[in-house]
């Protein structure tokens, strides 16, 4: 046992001291974290106002854009304040927030903050309202907005490229794009029954220019405000009610999912039901990613020592099967210490974020702290290493080089793919035939059963597959006890597997 | 740490050991045993059958027959702690650093973790590579990663040591660091086995020799014994016709040698060996040449060396095992 301990103490303080080991550890909590917070910053700072210079030549387009900007933007600072009123507001007196079109009918934020003031905290700071988006600059002198387009974009032409800034408020900044809406708009209109071909030869209808091709956010404003316009006008030429029209869009027929499964009183299905349905696929791909990653650091790490020759000298010290147990446990709590950060991170993130965007992280955290989501993959992270550790254990003794090592591991690759490829199908029906048969299969027992247990998976199978993984994992580390021992002394070519099997019988 | 006694322990002792690979008899029914305290020499041609045996020894494989005795135990692995073994093939784990691989061999040989690090360094000074300790060992060239090597398989002051051809890509100022550690450890009243085929090392090292070859002990003995195992031999150099030595009782084989050290003076003179029979008297030939007028242009009486007594015995078959 002590020479185990002494074995495993060296694999986890080597493993530990390389670069992969903490790139490995950092990295997906890492992901996690930046996954959560870049929208959230790219929001706030990344994206600086962008500038744009919008000429509307029929003059009966412009207003309607820029409202639809500055509802947009409305928007923001509504839901700005809204998460500045939960965390400075006294929480004894939380009044509803008021819909956007009350907020800014009622002045905006200005004045909502002049009624809110009574029920902040004390030492709440002032409030920051979030920067536009977008802003409109005027044409640059000399330019008017009655010339002709080719003029227009000749003479914006440097601006738009970076190589001229354009002055608005008496600062010099780039101009992001330029809307180019002509004289003549409303001839350009298509309407449905007409089936003429647009002229292709000329840039018809409104023009959008920019450099800036994967940010179309101002460009979709544009359009839709544009287009809601025209069809709002087209109601009203036809002389149909605009607004009748509106109302009507509006209806619908109220539409639930219920649970029969549930409680009568709870069967509607929450956020948190659809999030305890896929929870799981998520533990099943960090399962499989870390044992995995895991295996392939063991399978290296025996081949190389086999290359080496220093399974000699050790050899001379500990027993193959102490080795062997040592390599098991040295690596595999390397494993688990990687695992166990990831779900320390993710809690961590998910505490620390349940408080802002509540929508997602909050009942995310409420389904792991209350499902046995965790506890089961620990059980399955043990269960599954330990058989595939022993496989790759036994692969690696009888492989000179990793080369030859690795053709191997093509194979078990390609095994260990079945359980990634039916991840997203196993939730859809947990307790089905697929998901039945795969779970009975020791190699996949872990992932499939990880990937049913939110779903009330019959004891029958819970148990029994779990004996039957538990059997298969012994017989794997009692074989490849057996094939380490001849194995890891063995040079030259592979054995063959008939010649493995007469292994076993020594 | 050690408060055994060695000398009143046989280290080694190996009763009609037999390994079998599948047909191929890689050892055949070698018994030996070995004296405490000594400096045994394990030779072979290559594909002997030498490092087969010291894995057997060692427990790290198991005879198809026969019986060994490690330090009074059946097992090896019982007296694993006891033992000192630096391999044939050597290896060392790359990103460790020196003073952690010795000391890591050491825990393993159940020192405690303290004493073994402070082992370690002390071992690295002694021995110059005392600016390497805190380096990782694929900093090292090949002959002082053999050395941090040879340290680690000595670090626990074992009782008995197994090195398996310890001077292979050793510089000669190296191969004599190496021949002084072997030496100060039989002056402590260890035992160290070790096999070689350069046979400088074991006349020079060894109080005993045991020589295998494929796979059957073929001398088993002092040096001097082993030296015994051939005829004695004379070399003249001359001109004339040798003719009456030939006729000598004591003689029992004249031939002629090739000369090869003659370029700078041209000669015409041969070389000529002579073996003589058991207890024959090298006086009598110089005696017969001075009655014949044969002029000598030299007379050599000479022992054996180690490596004709190995070509001898293992004859063809070292040839036949060097082309392999």
């Amino acid at each position: 046992m002590k020479y185990i301990w002494l074995v495993a103490w060296r694999e986890y303080a080597e493993n530990a001291k390389t670069k992969g080991f903490w790139l490995g550890m950092l990295l997906v909590p890492a992901i996690i974290f930046f996954s959560a917070q870049v929208p959230i910053w790219l929001q706030k700072k990344g994206t600086p106002v962008r500038h744009y210079v919008l000429v509307d030549q029929s003059d009966t387009l412009a207003a309607v854009v820029e409202a639809r900007l500055e509802r947009a933007h409305q928007k923001r600072v509504l839901g700005e304040l809204t998460d500045y009123v939960r965390k400075h507001g006294t929480a004894t007196n939380a009044a509803p927030m008021p819909s956007l079109d009350q907020f800014m009918s009622q002045g905006g934020a200005t004045n909502y903050l002049e009624k809110l003031q009574s029920r902040l905290k004390p030492d709440a700071p002032p409030f920051k309202p979030p920067r536009r988006d977008f802003q409109s600059a005027p044409l640059p002198a000399g330019l008017s907005k009655d010339a002709n387009f080719a003029t227009l974009v000749e003479k914006l032409r440097p601006y738009l490229r970076g190589e001229a800034k354009i002055e608005v408020n008496g600062q010099r900044v780039p101009l992001s794009a330029a809307i180019l809406i002509p004289r003549d708009i409303e001839k350009q209109i298509v309407r449905p029954p007409d089936k003429s071909p647009r002229p292709t030869n000329s840039a018809a209808g409104i023009e959008y220019w920019s450099g800036n091709l994967a940010d179309n956010q101002l460009r979709d404003e544009v359009e839709q405000s544009v287009n809601m316009e025209i069809r709002r006008r087209e109601y009203l030429s036809r002389g149909l009610d605009a607004a009748a029209i509106r109302e009507v869009e509006q209806t619908y027929a109220p539409f639930a999912s219920l649970n029969p499964k549930k409680e009568a009183g709870q069967e509607a299905v929450k956020s948190v039901d659809v999030i305890k349905q896929w929870m799981p696929s998520a533990f099943v791909y960090l399962l499989w990613v870390s044992i995995f990653a895991i295996v392939q650091m063991l399978l290296t790490n025996i081949v190389e020592e086999k290359s080496n020759r220093i399974i000699e000298v050790l050899l001379s010290s500990v027993t193959p099967g102490e080795l062997m147990m040592g390599k098991l446990v040295g690596i595999g709590a390397v494993g688990l210490t990687m695992v166990g950060s990831w779900i320390l991170a993710l809690f961590a993130i998910l505490i620390w974020k349940s408080g802002e965007a509540a929508s997602v992280t909050g009942p995310l955290l409420a389904v792991l702290q209350s499902s046995p989501l965790i506890p089961m993959f620990s059980v399955y992270f043990l269960f599954g290493f330990v058989m595939y550790a022993a496989l790759i254990l036994a692969l690696g003794s009888v492989c000179n080089t990793l080369k030859e090592a690795q053709s191997y591991m093509g194979v078990i690759t390609m095994l260990m793919m079945v359980p990634l490829m039916t991840m997203t199908f196993i939730p859809k029906d947990p307790n089905g035939v697929l998901a039945r048969v795969l779970s009975w299969i020791p190699i996949y027992t872990p992932f499939i059963m990880m990937n049913r247990v939110m779903a009330d998976p019959p004891w029958f199978d819970l148990v029994g597959t779990a004996v039957l993984l538990l059997v298969t994992t012994a017989g794997a580390l009692w074989m490849a006890a057996k094939v380490f021992r001849v194995g890891i002394l063995r040079t030259g070519q592979p054995p063959r597997i008939l010649e493995m099997l007469r292994w076993l019988r020594r | 740490m050690n408060d055994h006694h060695p000398e009143n322990v046989v280290p080694l002792e190996l009763h009609g050991v037999t390994k079998l690979f599948g047909n191929f008899r890689a050892v055949d029914d070698v018994s030996f045993s070995l004296p405490a305290g000594a400096i045994y020499g394990f030779l072979g041609p290559n594909g002997a059958g030498k490092t087969t045996t010291i894995r057997m020894i060692l427990e790290i494989i198991k005879p198809t027959s026969g019986s060994i005795s490690v330090l009074g135990h059946a097992s090896a692995l019982k007296v694993r702690q006891r033992i000192g073994y630096l391999p044939e093939e050597k290896g060392l784990y790359k990103k460790m650093k020196n003073w952690a691989v010795i000391a890591y061999f050491a825990t393993l040989k159940g020192m405690n973790r303290k004493a073994a690090k402070q082992r370690a360094f002390e071992l690295l000074e002694r021995y110059g590579l005392k600016d390497f300790a805190n380096q990782p060992t694929e900093a090292l060239s090949k002959g002082m990663g053999q050395k941090v090597q040879m340290l680690a398989s000595i670090a626990h002051d074992p009782e008995f040591v197994i090195l398996d051809e310890p001077f292979s890509g050793l510089d000669p100022v190296n191969q004599q660091v190496m021949e002084d550690i072997i030496r100060d450890m039989a002056k402590r009243g260890r035992t160290v086995l070790f096999s070689t085929h350069v046979m400088q090392h074991a006349e020079r090292l060894c109080d005993r020799i045991l020589l295998l070859a494929k796979g059957r002990k073929i001398f088993d003995g002092t040096v001097g014994e082993a030296k015994q195992t051939i005829p004695r031999r004379v070399r003249v150099e001359t001109e004339d016709d040798i003719a009456p030595l030939r006729e000598l009782s004591g003689v029992v084989l004249v031939r002629q040698l090739e000369t090869t050290n003659s370029v700078t003076v041209p000669t015409t003179a041969a070389h000529w060996e002579l073996e003589l029979r058991d207890h024959a008297d090298p006086q009598a030939i110089l005696q017969t040449c001075f009655a014949r007028g044969i002029r000598l242009r030299s007379f050599n009486q000479s022992e054996p060396t180690l490596h004709e007594v190995f070509m001898r015995l293992v004859g063809p078959d070292a040839k036949e095992a060097t082309f392999r």
